[in-house]
């Protein structure tokens, strides 16, 4: 008894064990995805390595004196600046995105890395700061801390990175406490620029709302001059970036704004995927029995469609469990961050909280329809190595600081 | 640490809700797409990825009334595209291996845009074999090229049969439209004869294998192994009541002439020869019909699609005098003693000749002779509209009913039409010529068959036709098709006075006497219709045996004269290929080897 208690008190269960769950279902699934497609041939194999190696990043992050987390804040930061730098010169095009460095075999996504980097800096930034960034200065640095990997991102272009960069970092600032006003000029930007997608009318009518929210803070003309003029570029910014994009991710969005408009082109994929969850029914077909699986209707499917193939053959049950085992995570991980004491520790566990919670929600939200379809994987469920031993990475990290945690106390 | 806000309690409650509101969102619309919406999801599901495959049945072949294939199935390769997978710079090669014109290839594959590039388009049918070693030799760099086999008709024992058998074609929007049930784009349905006809006897019932197919349509595997697969059943087979040998003789006869016979088993009313000539080529539509043979077809001026033995409509000549020595005979008028003189014609108004003169006749001389100034005379005896009463019992100004479709009814005038024509007091002179079959009197070569069968049978038939039944499927035994009976209800003394005219017409001393011949007597009478636009159209009817008439035929050629000389050998030499069978045989194989025409399959 005794020795189970202190196991449990210095090792968190209550995360490592669904996460288990999850990733053993996850290569099921996977197993499952790849069976009949030559093209996938010894995905399995490999995602086992990467489950193997990421176990083993797991335990040594685990095992490592928390402080050094600080300490390599900044020197992961500028690393990861420095790949996905390389890898625009020297990448290799997968899928339209230069977004693979090749390692021997082995490819490596510059974007994962860049995210533990983001999240370190960021974290040990706001931590600097004795209050609130409610200071217009404060809120664009740590914007410039992101929108920096976030640029580099989408010069790629990789849309779906960029925005989950986007989402946690606006999580962590949440977190560190930005002022309703602070959100708004975060967020605003954002807002136009969706806006502006849908037409010069919408556009129009999002800037006047602009203009009445901040007329409402009753702040002064220049800072009122200077967000507009930032939600006015983000707008243009956003137009110009429509076009720069590749017809695929083009006419992706064009699918989410209309997604009817295309069934059998970007909507394809869409609607295949909800037909095999549907299809799915309460019980699902069967392990390795779901013919939209088996039959490869979904390109790509044990990637970023992974959820489909559970739906469909694990059907209402299997798709539930997935989703609870999620809120259990998630719901942890808020816990330990609101009582670990340590703000940088803190905000690094709600960043890496950021992380996997933007991905569950793109990816879920993607394959059941009521999201654009935003290629990004589900963490510690699609296939993927860079994904998973970073999501390891970073579950070894808020394990660790669990560990820990009494120190600061 | 004095942030106020930093992970404020405040901050907490906010993410949990945004995490719980999510999970609620999504586990909602899981359980709609999973459990309300099931059944929809699953039934898209289901038609992604199980394919039907139509199994196209055997079509019913034909056999004669002696069970030799007249009609058949025989395998073709057809050379396929599909757009998905092709090159179109290979469109050249492909117009030069298959001898058609360049563009060819680039035509029928525009024709096609409009369906799927993942089904395969038929390019051309029948195929030359060396063309298809060509594309087993080529195959990898052909990439969307292929060829299967299917099945077309073959037409095995050397009869021609254009207009009896008719062809298959592809169906046409129309009547895809109005079929749609049973039909799909491409297939194969009958078109004029008894392919048209009997349709659907012949067609069989289509089978459907269910294979499933992957996102991009190709075949994986059988769906549940071929559980839920259903079988095509092959298309009845028909019994044709035409005798190979006779229809043979007669197309053989006609060959190079304009005109029609038919010949009928009296006591059935079984056709046993129908021919219209000049004929066409049915082989040539089993391949995809080409444009230039159809428009030959149709610019050709002896017009070879319009079947003259249904169709053709002319006045019959001294054949109608039985007509009216039947009707007189049987109305008591005259009797077999009754004689009228003829001095060489017959004034009504004006003067009708006769072409010799045959002095004090009686009706069976009268019809030995041909003698015109004896019908003259008859048909005034009759009236228009007893005359008219007795040729629409034997089923002339109406269709007999035939069982390969188009045909024409012909015409018979009466008083009514006369009036109609000249008013009350329209020429009562016109009547004399109706009454040697000349004038505003047309019938059909089939409508005279009709006629002279009945006359063979006394009185008594069945309508028409060409189909006896068809074959069941498991016994092989022949289940008829019901086809009505004829009664005329005419004393039968009045057929035996008649007949003995026809008799004597070949065995005595009338117009085609040259038929006599030691093996069987053949009863008849001669007929030539007056053409205004060229030279006399030649009629015969007849049967034989004379004693017990086995075979009944009616003969018309256009344009050659006297009938006597064109039209009643070719009846003779049908009676011999139906009566003579065995003894032919045995001399033909004497002589020569059979030779077996039409397209062979090697195997």
């Amino acid at each position: 008894m005794r020795i189970d208690y202190k196991i449990s008190d210095k090792f968190d269960f209550k995360i490592f064990i669904p996460v288990l769950i999850l990733n053993i279902i996850g290569l099921a699934a996977i197993y499952s995805a790849t069976l009949n497609n030559p093209q996938a041939a010894g995905n399995f194999e490999k995602q086992l390595l990467f489950t193997v190696l990421g176990y083993i990043g797991f335990f040594i992050t685990y095992a490592l004196p928390t402080n050094t987390i600080k300490f390599i804040s900044i020197p992961t930061y500028l690393l990861s600046l420095l790949f996905l730098v390389v890898v625009l010169v020297i990448g290799k095009k997968v899928s339209g995105a230069k977004s693979w460095l090749g390692l021997g075999s082995f490819g490596f996504q510059p974007s994962e890395f860049a995210k533990i980097g983001t999240i370190l800096l960021l974290a040990n930034f706001l931590t600097r700061l004795n209050n609130n960034i409610d200071s217009f200065k404060d809120i664009l640095i740590a914007l410039a801390i992101g929108f920096v990997p976030i640029g580099l991102i989408l010069l790629e272009p990789d849309m779906g990175t960029s925005i989950i960069f986007f989402s946690f970092i606006l999580i962590v600032l949440f977190w560190k406490g930005i002022s309703l006003l602070g959100l708004f000029v975060v967020l605003s930007p954002g807002f136009v620029a969706v806006a502006s997608l849908f037409g010069s009318i919408p556009f129009i009518a999002s800037l006047i709302i602009v203009l009445v929210v901040l007329f409402f803070f009753k702040r002064d003309l220049f800072f009122n001059g200077s967000v507009f003029a930032i939600n006015l570029a983000a707008g243009f910014f956003t137009d110009n970036l429509y076009n720069a994009l590749s017809p695929h991710q083009q006419a992706r969005i064009k699918s989410f704004i209309d997604p009817m408009s295309d069934p059998l082109g970007s909507g394809y994929n869409s609607i295949q995927a909800m037909v095999a969850i549907g299809s799915g029914g309460i019980f699902g077909k069967g392990y390795l029995q779901g013919n939209q699986t088996q039959l490869q209707y979904i390109p790509e499917q044990w990637t970023d469609f992974i959820y489909c193939a559970i739906g469909e053959e694990f059907g209402f049950i299997g798709a539930m469990l997935v989703l609870s085992l999620f809120l259990i995570i998630f719901l942890r991980l808020l816990n330990i961050a609101s009582s670990t004491k340590d703000e940088f520790l803190s905000l690094v566990i709600i960043g890496i909280f950021g992380v996997y919670f933007t991905h569950f929600l793109i990816n879920v939200g993607m394959v059941i329809g009521i999201l654009p379809i935003i290629g990004v994987p589900l963490p510690f469920v699609s296939y993927g190595g860079s994904s998973f031993l970073l999501n390891m990475f970073m579950l070894g990290i808020v394990l660790n600081i669990y560990r820990t945690r009494k120190n600061y106390a | 640490m004095n942030a106020v806000n930093f992970a404020s309690v405040n901050r907490k409650t906010i993410l949990y809700s945004i995490i719980i509101l999510i999970f609620a969102v999504f586990s909602v619309r899981l359980f709609q797409m999973q459990i309300i919406n099931h059944e929809a999801y699953d039934e898209k599901s289901a038609g992604n990825s199980i394919k039907p495959i139509e199994q196209i049945p055997l079509r019913g072949v034909f056999y004669d009334r002696n069970m030799n294939v007249l009609v058949d199935n025989i395998p073709a390769y057809t050379l396929r595209i599909t757009p998905a997978d092709y090159d179109t710079s290979l469109n050249k090669v492909l117009d030069k291996v298959l001898g058609v014109n360049s563009g060819y290839v680039a035509s029928i594959l525009k024709r096609n845009q409009i369906y799927s590039k993942y089904i395969p388009i038929r390019i051309r049918r029948g195929i030359d074999f060396s063309v298809v070693s060509w594309l087993e030799e080529n195959s990898e760099f052909l990439p969307g090229v292929d060829y299967i086999v299917e099945m077309q008709r073959g037409y095995p024992y050397g009869v021609m049969g254009s207009h009896l058998f008719g062809y298959t074609k592809e169906i046409s929007s129309q009547q895809l439209e109005k079929e749609k049930d049973y039909y799909r784009p491409g297939d194969y349905v009958g078109h004029n004869g008894i392919e048209k006809q009997y349709e659907k006897d012949l067609r069989g019932e289509k089978g459907f294998h269910y294979v499933l197919v992957d996102s991009r349509r190709r075949e994986i595997g059988r769906y549940k192994d071929g559980a839920n697969d259903k079988e095509s059943i092959k298309g009845r087979d028909l019994v044709l009541s035409i005798d190979g040998d006779v229809q043979k003789v007669a197309e053989e006869e006609l060959r190079g002439k304009r005109g029609a016979v038919v010949a009928i088993e009296p006591s059935t009313g079984e056709i046993l020869a129908l021919v219209s000539a000049p004929e066409y080529d049915l082989n040539q539509f089993s391949y995809i019909t080409s444009k230039d043979f159809l428009q030959e077809l149709y610019s050709d001026p002896d017009k070879p699609l319009f079947n003259r033995a249904t169709m053709s409509l002319k006045p019959p000549g001294s054949t109608f005098k039985v007509l009216a020595a039947i009707a007189a005979l049987d109305l008591g008028l005259i009797d077999v003693n009754t004689t009228i003189y003829c001095g060489g014609g017959f004034t009504f108004g004006r003067f009708f000749k006769c072409h010799g003169s045959h002095g004090s006749v009686n009706v069976v001389h009268a019809i030995e002779k041909s003698c015109n100034t004896f019908f003259y005379n008859l048909i005034y005896k009759i009236g228009l509209e007893k005359w008219k009463e007795y040729a629409a019992k034997f089923g002339f100004n109406q269709k007999t009913g035939i069982d390969i479709g188009e045909e024409a009814a012909g015409f018979i005038p009466d008083e009514s039409y006369y009036k109609k024509l000249y008013g009350d007091n329209w020429p009562r002179s016109i009547m004399a010529s109706l009454g040697i079959g000349q004038g505003e009197v047309s019938v059909t070569p089939l409508q005279l068959a009709k006629y002279v069968a009945l006359i063979a049978n006394d009185g008594k038939s069945f309508a028409p036709h060409i189909v006896k039944g068809y074959l069941d499927n498991k016994t092989g035994e022949i289940v008829p098709f019901r086809f009505d009976e004829i009664n005329l209800k005419i004393k039968k003394e009045v057929f035996d006075i008649v007949k003995q005219g026809m008799f004597l017409v070949v065995q005595g001393s009338g117009t085609a006497t040259h038929l006599r011949n030691p093996d069987y007597h053949i009863s008849g009478k001669t007929g030539t219709a007056q053409n205004p636009h060229g030279k006399d159209h030649a009629f015969f009817i007849g049967f034989a045996p004379s004693e017990n008439p086995k075979i009944a035929v009616a003969v018309v050629v256009e344009n050659v004269g006297f009938g006597g000389t064109h039209a009643a050998p070719i009846a003779k030499k049908m009676m011999d290929a139906y009566l003579l069978k065995d003894k032919l045989k045995n001399q033909k194989q004497k002589v020569e080897q059979p030779v077996i025409a039409g397209a062979q399959i090697e195997d």
